[in-house]
């Protein structure tokens, strides 16, 4: 095997990190560039043209691929993905903060045994957990779909959005404002967010509503 | 506007050119300061053709590789004028408030 074609090989191994619609698009101007730029000296690939790949695949993969002009699309996506990060804050504040909600139960309930406070850790923190570590991997699709132009993320935030309420509510009528207030902040600051995202999201429904009817009505007149 | 867009603009106001080409010639534009790479060079001209400020103008294959020549829109030509008078603007109060004194010192 060639110098060249191990370096084209070793080139087209990093453009793969990139989004395959990206790949079908430039790869192959990217690899000529990639080429043209090694010359006929260069044997292998050097760490900061790697580097560059790998920045511009996870640029490529988390930026929204709509026009910059739709603000609200943008914005939208850029509070999902800090949805994300918060949503893993809330679940290791709660992790964190573990040992004094115990105190705190156990201070307004006494007569708390070990196996009443594993049952409680089961039935209620557990799922906390997993809910949010699901939730972590969906904030990441709903921001990424979202940014392309996808329909799903608006009925699936929606929901998610219903649920997140509900289970703030569910939490406040159990006391959580005495024992976990940590948390319990923690929900609110995640709520009020997904709150704004919700709010943009309608809103560009909307925009998209009243440009599809005013389109409508220009084409039954004319 | 960020530098390197700024500068991958500036370089296709003079006419299309493929991505080796802007690479070549933002270095050159930029005294040898900007070195983009092909990361962040496809990186922007994908963000740049979304926004509709370039578009592709013609493709060419040369020693079996693929070129592909992009040009600015009329909106990306009026943007980067906007940009280029802001710029402008801004460097000619600092001047003009450095006075002749300042400008030795620079």
């Amino acid at each position: 095997m060639s110098e060249a074609v191990r370096l084209e090989r070793g080139y087209r191994l990093w453009l793969r990190c990139y989004p395959r619609s990206f790949r079908r698009e430039h790869e192959d101007e990217m690899l000529a560039v990639l080429m043209a730029g090694a010359g006929k000296d260069r044997r292998r690939l050097q760490v900061a043209e790697c580097v560059d790949l790998l920045i511009g695949a996870v640029v490529t993969r988390l930026r929204p691929r709509v026009p910059r002009a739709q603000r609200s699309v943008f914005t939208a996506v850029k509070l999902m993905y800090i949805g994300a990060m918060l949503e893993l804050a809330t679940a290791i504040t709660l992790l964190a903060t573990l040992s004094q909600v115990r105190s705190n139960v156990v201070t307004s309930d006494p007569g708390l045994t070990v196996a009443a406070w594993n049952a409680v850790v089961t039935a209620q923190i557990d799922p906390l957990l997993i809910s949010a570590g699901v939730a972590v991997v969906l904030w990441l699709c709903m921001a990424s779909a979202y940014g392309r132009g996808k329909r799903w993320p608006r009925i699936v935030f929606a929901m998610f959005f219903a649920a997140t309420t509900w289970s703030l509510l569910t939490g406040l009528s159990r006391g959580s404002f005495v024992y976990a207030p940590t948390d319990l902040a923690m929900a609110a600051v995640l709520w009020l967010l997904e709150l704004a995202v919700f709010v943009l999201i309608v809103r560009q429904a909307l925009q998209k509503l009243a440009f599809a009817r005013s389109r409508l009505a220009r084409a039954r007149t004319g | 506007m960020q530098e390197a867009t700024f500068l991958i603009l500036t370089a296709l106001a003079a006419g299309s050119q493929h991505g080796y080409g802007i690479i070549a010639d933002v270095a050159q534009i930029s005294d040898g300061r900007v070195q983009l790479r092909a990361g962040t060079l496809y990186s922007a001209l994908d963000r740049l053709r979304i926004d509709g400020l370039i578009t592709v103008d013609r493709e060419e294959i040369v020693e079996n590789r693929l070129r592909r020549y992009y040009r600015l829109t009329p909106e990306g030509s009026a943007q980067l004028a906007a940009e280029a008078e802001r710029v402008q603007s801004n460097a000619a109060t600092a001047l003009a408030r450095l006075g002749p004194a300042g400008r030795v010192a620079g």
